[in-house]
């Protein structure tokens, strides 16, 4: 699904060069559910925007369902997030002036979806998320897991096969953030990819797959099986333990 | 998708109604303003009769002797003398062609019951109505016969066909032309043009005579001219039969030439006839000159537009590229407040071309409510005009077509002014918003 290799990127600012993420590897496959931890600063979020061609990288080489996405243009890589990728963010990042139902259509429009097709889409993806009666408020009547609902509708709506979440559960209690898992769980068992950012080691837990980013480069758990001890990434013992 | 747009378009303008009335408002400013003066301009320039304007000439020749000089551009005379008017009109040549010039009456019926009243009359012949299309309510132009034996007809305009026999069928009835009695033969609709392109050496925005009489009747009642008089030698005037052989110039010649050999053809006319004059004393200079100019060219030659015009025409423009500077400003800051919105958009899937279309439909729909409110603005600007200065009456008004490029012209003011802010925010790079939110 993913193929990651050797992914760098190097923020220029006057003389001063940040490498936020170094040779950078990582392959996903089909349906699999993956947790990213890691500390502040680390390349976590960096990466899920070069995961989700949300901005271009240094040098590497990187594959999304086949596709090359190094070569892309500007537009191919925006009709390229609309077509296969689905974003969930902490800050729910959805459109205030819009409604739910409005909001949840926004990716559709871009992908000229017939007005017949995106209402029907539009009103199962709210359905699933609980939220169909409420499809004409704005996002500021809602709380914020009514919010992170409706970001998760919206991510669903273009049926996805690769869902990005960058800390889905950052702004929401104990019991939202449960719910929303949950959710994320069930998109997962009906086929999506996922990929979810997260600081709390028990989200972390309940995904099957977990990757650390440390300083920029991947420390993965269950990828480099088979692959000789002086290749592999060094290892945050600390979140080992806790897996 | 465009619906859409229109769609966010209003609810961003709800949702900032103070930026976006300023805006609109600014627009409508600069619209207003250049409309009133580009109406006013537009109305000046455009072609009086546009289906014959080539056709119809206006001669002028060049009578004076050796060593004399005008103040033209080609140092020709504007007008011609009497003597030379009636003969270029009895020349046997098959044109139609008309002398003509202005001047006045007071108008009655000789009844206590109409009080008279000074109206300007233009002495002319009977083919001066073709080339120039007058349209008749009743009867017609008078005959060659009536010209030529019983002059004392007259046509009449709507207007006056209205004070004096409340709007009826006059023909055959008796008016007075101060104590002259004429008969009237026919009566045409108000002549409306914007310029009085067949005489503007009189005022080239005047309105149009009320009358017509037959140019015969200029010798009989020694009737006078309204207009310009001018002379290039001292010449002794004793009476009305002096002034109508002398070198005076105060009538106007046109003519009308359908083809270009038949306009060469009367040029040969005109050479020979010059060439005639001299031989009985007239014209004494090497090289004789006439000109012949059709209608837009005689227009252009007078300078009936004059730089002025041309110059506040520039400046309402410049204004209005000061509004565009001021609402660029104002859009620079509403769009960019809203780059976090557009990262969201990004990241789902807009191309930079659908961020661009969005926010040029909303300045476009900026830019239209601002023309229309400019159209009022400059209805407002023309009845000012009307109502300081009755001598743009006909001009400070708005055609159709001044009504359709008003909201044209501000779609592209405001096209231009939201260029740059919808390049830039087009521009936005998603990820650098999203973690803001």
């Amino acid at each position: 699904m993913l193929k990651m290799q050797n992914i760098s990127k190097v923020y220029q600012t006057d003389s001063v060069q940040t490498h936020a993420l170094r040779d950078f590897s990582l392959e996903v496959k089909e349906g699999e559910f993956i947790a990213v931890t890691g500390p502040s600063g680390s390349g976590k979020t960096t990466f899920l925007n070069m995961a989700g061609i949300l901005e271009p990288f240094t040098s590497g080489h990187y594959s999304l369902d086949g596709i090359d996405v190094g070569g892309l243009s500007d537009n191919q890589r925006a009709d390229l997030r609309n077509q296969k990728i689905g974003f969930i963010f902490q800050g729910f990042n959805l459109i205030p002036d819009l409604s739910l139902f409005e909001n949840v259509e926004v990716p559709l429009r871009y992908r000229g979806v017939p007005a017949k097709e995106r209402k029907k889409r539009i009103e199962e993806c709210l359905e699933q998320v609980g939220l169909a009666s409420r499809a004409k408020h704005l996002p500021q009547q809602l709380s914020g897991g009514q919010q992170q609902r409706v970001a998760i509708a919206r991510a669903l709506a273009g049926k996805p096969r690769f869902l990005l979440a960058d800390e889905p559960t950052g702004n929401l209690d104990t019991l939202m953030a449960r719910q929303v898992m949950e959710l994320l769980e069930e998109i997962n068992r009906n086929g999506a990819t996922i990929v979810m950012v997260t600081h709390d080691p028990e989200l972390a837990r309940r995904a099957p797959r977990n990757i650390q980013v440390v300083d920029g480069q991947l420390a993965d758990f269950t990828l480099y099986q088979g692959v000789p001890e002086a290749s592999q990434p060094v290892v945050d013992t600390r979140i080992k333990a806790e897996v | 998708m465009l619906l859409h747009y229109i769609d966010l378009s209003w609810r961003s303008i709800r949702n900032t109604p103070v930026i976006s009335f300023l805006m609109v408002f600014a627009i409508a400013i600069g619209i207003g303003i250049t409309m009133t003066s580009l109406s006013v301009y537009h109305m000046m320039s455009m072609d009086p009769i546009p289906h014959k304007s080539d056709k119809i000439h206006y001669v002028q020749l060049q009578i004076m002797d050796e060593g004399n000089e005008w103040n033209t551009d080609d140092n020709l005379p504007r007008q011609l003398t009497y003597q030379d008017a009636v003969n270029l009109y009895n020349a046997d040549i098959d044109v139609l062609s008309s002398p003509s010039f202005r001047t006045g009456f007071s108008v009655h019926l000789n009844t206590p019951d109409v009080k008279p009243r000074m109206e300007q009359a233009r002495l002319v012949n009977k083919e001066f109505f073709d080339i120039f299309e007058r349209p008749f309510i009743f009867g017609g132009a008078w005959t060659k016969d009536d010209q030529d034996n019983k002059p004392y007809v007259v046509v009449i305009s709507k207007s006056v066909n209205e004070r004096l026999f409340n709007g009826e069928n006059s023909i055959g009835k008796e008016i007075f032309l101060d104590n002259k009695s004429y008969r009237v033969v026919g009566v045409t609709e108000d002549w409306e043009h914007h310029v009085k392109y067949y005489d503007v050496n009189n005022g080239a925005f005047n309105p149009a005579e009320a009358l017509y009489i037959p140019f015969a009747i200029a010798p009989l009642e020694e009737i006078g001219t309204w207009g310009n008089m001018n002379g290039w030698k001292l010449e002794q005037m004793r009476g009305y039969q002096d002034l109508i052989i002398s070198e005076k110039v105060w009538t106007q010649f046109w003519v009308q030439l359908n083809t270009p050999k038949q306009k060469e053809e009367y040029g040969r006319f005109l050479m020979a006839y010059m060439e005639d004059q001299k031989s009985r004393g007239r014209f004494q200079r090497e090289e004789l000159i006439y000109s012949l100019r059709n209608v837009n060219e005689w227009l252009a030659y007078n300078e009936v537009i004059s730089e002025d015009n041309r110059i506040l025409v520039a400046l309402s423009f410049m204004f209005l590229m000061v509004c565009v500077a001021n609402i660029l400003g104002l859009l620079l800051a509403k769009f960019l407040k809203r780059a976090p919105e557009v990262g969201i958009r990004r990241a789902l899937g807009a191309s930079k071309q659908q961020i661009f279309l969005q926010h040029i439909v909303e300045v476009s729909v900026i830019g239209f409510s601002g023309g229309l409110l400019g159209i009022a603005i400059a209805q407002l600007g023309l009845w000012g005009v009307r109502e300081t200065n009755s001598y743009y009456n006909a001009l400070a008004t708005m055609d159709v077509s001044m009504l359709l490029a008003a909201p044209a012209i501000a779609l592209l003011a405001s096209f231009v002014a939201g260029l740059y802010p919808a390049w830039l925010v087009c521009k936005t790079q998603p990820a650098i918003y999203l973690k803001s939110q």
